[in-house]
């Protein structure tokens, strides 16, 4: 009896712990390894402790692993075009291997990849935030001398070189796409209720509202990621209080309960109420492709999302494409915001380091083949928009040069809020806003509780 | 003489036991390594502050559990947690045993149920997530057809924070509903036949077999089928990280989702595994507390 109870405390007991076992075990492994090889380590500035490059340096096999999630085309076509001109071609000796893994959870793989000493040597970030966190935990060289050796500073734009800095170093080389966030619209629908692109917020307001009473759902959302309804916040907070009440406000000098938080809030719920998103958003996917089908199946007419979105659509269905049309976030009336700021990334992956010495040298010659006149060339081919200087010749869709128009006019481009800010705070401003959009919190209690995650963070630091 | 036969009797022992120790080293240091050292070390890690990936940590005492005890988030998490539990132990228990009674009772002539009512057990989690994502949406899903039926408007289940676990609670018991008609089927085979035909010749109705003796013969099963769906509510990760993802804001999230987050979205890995240990030390004295309380009502579980 008594060995029978104890036996079932111990099943029980067992069963507990799988979870906690999957969740933390795979860290854990390692980490003996890594607080042994951290004595007195602490101190050290970043980039100069190379915890895997170490073991890649005696590394016999020439083999470059390249971690991204171009897991369907047309990015996965770019990639390859780019990894299979160095491993044909180039004379370092090095093959590159890619890893491709899907965007939903690529990274949590790498935190685990990073934990266990098996980073890879190449991977794709949005910098930001985590990417500081690679930095600052040494898995990511600084590339100032190679790339200044290089052709790039001629061939990429400043912008883009700018966000893949950190400290005055360049860590980070984009490839892939910039993507400014805009509106893109259903030309048909518009033309069919004689609706015209609105310029301000009051008249994309009439304009929902004349799409509403006509049994359209003015904006494609899902909302169940969270970063997705974020934009509407971003880009409302930006019109109404300009970018400097944000950069402040992360920075503890400023406020998140500033009134133009609270603006923002206040008009996605009331937009909310209004129905000019679709029904249940907080319970659709994006990355089930339910805002997309809203979108294709013409039941909504506008979707708010970064311009690189366009390259999917191409992709998708060129016909669909066609119908589109692009125009930036209409500007606040009575406010006197910069009209020109936008929300967007200068590149939408940039590409990290984590080797040394020759490989190094062979990884970051792979990654200039993004930016080749002929790499420029075929991702504009796909209806992407490279992070390249002078890409406007080359570009002839014309919803793409509006895009580049309107994003060389701008005089500053912020990051998203989810990338920009620390993950920690970043959380707390994705969970607030979705509660916004679910009409179960005011943007007053949002806004207070995002003052409290951001300077608990900063107290932290 | 005497003393020889002691020492015979002693090294046989000890033969026995470096025997049984053998047998049982794979798995001692299977779990040693994948389940011993990795609890020890989340307790390790939980007094670090640590992202994860750097070399360096930083201990930093008690701060994480200090904050453990203070954290809103945490004791919103567990409280659903609390939830899951209760619904899972009320609604699977006795769906499963129900099933099970329908098809013991019905003996060969509802057999094909017996496959057909197992198979959400075979279904991948995240297959079964995906398929209720769709099936629960607000414009067009099930539960909103139906409501329309009767006049009523789209029901927004997954998009709700005040229902979304609610309906996650009912995927959940049509997943899991299924293992314990398994288990029960297994639990009905162990009560001889003779006792059900004694119980007939005694002049007993199948309703009063059913109450008066079924029931209290599979007593022990119930105990422990209690039981381990209380552990599995507690640990639950799977269909609320596929279909809500903890949201909307955070109104689904469980003990296990928050870890994750903590863990490996929000770069904090200390804190992360001060609330694995936290779960750890919630489930396992939540079940001594409940099998003593179980014990002390009687039969041997």
């Amino acid at each position: 009896m008594k060995a029978k109870k104890v036996l079932s405390v111990l099943l029980a007991v067992t069963l507990t712990v799988m979870l906690a076992a999957c969740g933390s075990g795979q860290s854990q492994e390692v980490a003996p390894k890594a607080e042994g090889g951290a004595a007195g380590s602490q101190e050290e500035q970043p980039g100069e402790k190379k915890p895997a490059g170490q073991e890649n340096a005696s590394d016999e096999d020439k083999v470059i692993t390249f971690w991204n999630i171009t897991t369907g085309d047309p990015d996965k076509a770019i990639m390859n075009y780019a990894v299979d001109q160095f491993n044909q071609n180039s004379s370092s000796g090095y093959q590159t291997e890619v890893v491709a893994v899907q965007n939903d959870n690529y990274k949590e793989k790498l935190i685990i990849a990073m934990s266990s000493g098996e980073c890879p040597d190449m991977y794709t970030s949005w910098t930001g935030g985590p990417m500081i966190e690679y930095i600052e935990s040494g898995f990511a060289q600084p590339l100032d001398d190679l790339f200044y050796k290089s052709d790039l500073p001629n061939r990429l734009t400043e912008g883009s070189i700018a966000q893949g800095t950190y400290n005055g170093h360049i860590y980070a080389i984009p490839v892939n796409n910039v993507s400014v966030t805009g509106i893109f619209y259903n030309k048909e629908i518009f033309d069919k209720y004689n609706l015209q692109v609105p310029e301000t917020i009051g008249q994309l307001e009439s304009v929902c509202d004349t799409l509403l009473g006509n049994g359209i759902t003015p904006f494609a959302l899902a909302n169940q990621e969270k970063w997705t309804g974020s934009q509407y916040f971003m880009y409302l907070a930006t019109r109404y209080g300009g970018l400097d009440a944000f950069t402040s406000a992360a920075d503890g000098t400023g406020s998140f309960e500033d009134e133009c938080f609270i603006k923002a809030g206040e008009t996605i719920k009331n937009w909310v109420k209004k129905g000019y998103f679709p029904e249940g958003v907080n319970s659709l996917s994006w990355n089930d492709g339910m805002a997309k089908q809203l979108f294709y199946q013409e039941n909504a007419a506008m979707m708010l999302t970064g311009s690189g979105m366009s390259s999917v659509f191409m992709n998708d269905s060129e016909e669909f494409f066609n119908k589109l049309g692009w125009f930036p976030f209409p500007v606040a009336e009575g406010v006197d915001t910069d009209p020109t700021l936008m929300i967007g990334t200068m590149g939408d992956q940039f590409i990290s380091f984590n080797c040394t010495g020759e490989k190094l040298e062979a990884a970051f010659e792979c990654v200039t083949n993004y930016s080749t006149p002929e790499g420029a060339q075929f991702m504009v081919d796909k209806g992407k928009i490279p992070p390249v200087k002078g890409i406007e010749e080359k570009v002839s869709n014309p919803l793409l040069k509006t895009v580049i128009e309107y994003a060389n006019k701008a005089s500053n481009v912020q990051l998203y809020y989810d990338q920009y800010l620390p993950p920690a705070v970043a959380q707390v401003h994705l969970n607030t806003m979705q509660e916004v959009f679910g009409l179960t919190m005011e943007p007053a209690e949002a806004a207070k509780q995002m003052q409290k995650a951001n300077q608990d963070y900063l107290a932290e630091k | 003489m005497k003393k020889k036969t002691k020492a015979l009797a002693s090294l046989r022992k000890r033969e026995m036991l470096l025997t049984g120790m053998l047998f049982l080293a794979p798995v001692l240091i299977f779990l040693a390594v994948f389940v011993i050292y990795p609890i020890i070390e989340s307790f390790h890690i939980s007094f670090f502050k640590w992202n994860g990936i750097s070399a360096g940590r930083e201990f930093i005492g008690w701060k994480n559990w200090k904050t453990l005890f203070m954290d809103g988030n945490f004791r919103r998490a567990a409280g659903n947690n609390l939830i899951i539990m209760a619904l899972s132990i009320l609604i699977q228990i006795p769906l499963g045993l129900a099933m099970a009674t329908f098809l013991e009772f019905g003996k060969k002539k509802f057999k094909v149920f017996k496959v057909v009512w197992f198979i959400p057990h075979l279904m991948s989690s995240v297959a079964i997530g995906f398929l209720f994502s769709y099936a629960l949406a607000t414009n067009g899903g099930i539960i909103s057809t139906i409501s329309k039926w009767f006049g009523g408007g789209n029901v927004d289940l997954l998009g709700s924070s005040t229902l979304a676990l609610y309906a996650v609670i009912g995927v959940i018991c049509w997943q899991f509903s299924p293992f314990y008609m398994v288990y029960f089927l297994a639990a009905y085979t162990n009560i001889s036949e003779e006792i059900y035909e004694a119980a007939r010749i005694d002049g007993a109705t199948k309703g009063k077999y059913f109450w008066h003796i079924v029931l209290p013969l599979l007593k022990p099963s119930l105990k422990s089928a209690a039981i381990l769906s209380m552990v599995g509510a507690l640990k639950y990760f799977d269909l609320i990280y596929v279909m809500t993802g903890g949201g909307p804001g955070s109104s689904t999230e469980l003990m296990a989702t928050y870890m994750y987050t903590l863990s490996f979205s929000n770069f904090n890995m200390g804190y992360g595994s001060c609330v694995a240990s936290g779960m750890f030390l919630i489930i396992t004295l939540m079940s001594l507390f409940t099998m003593k309380v179980l014990n002390r009502i009687g039969g041997d579980a």
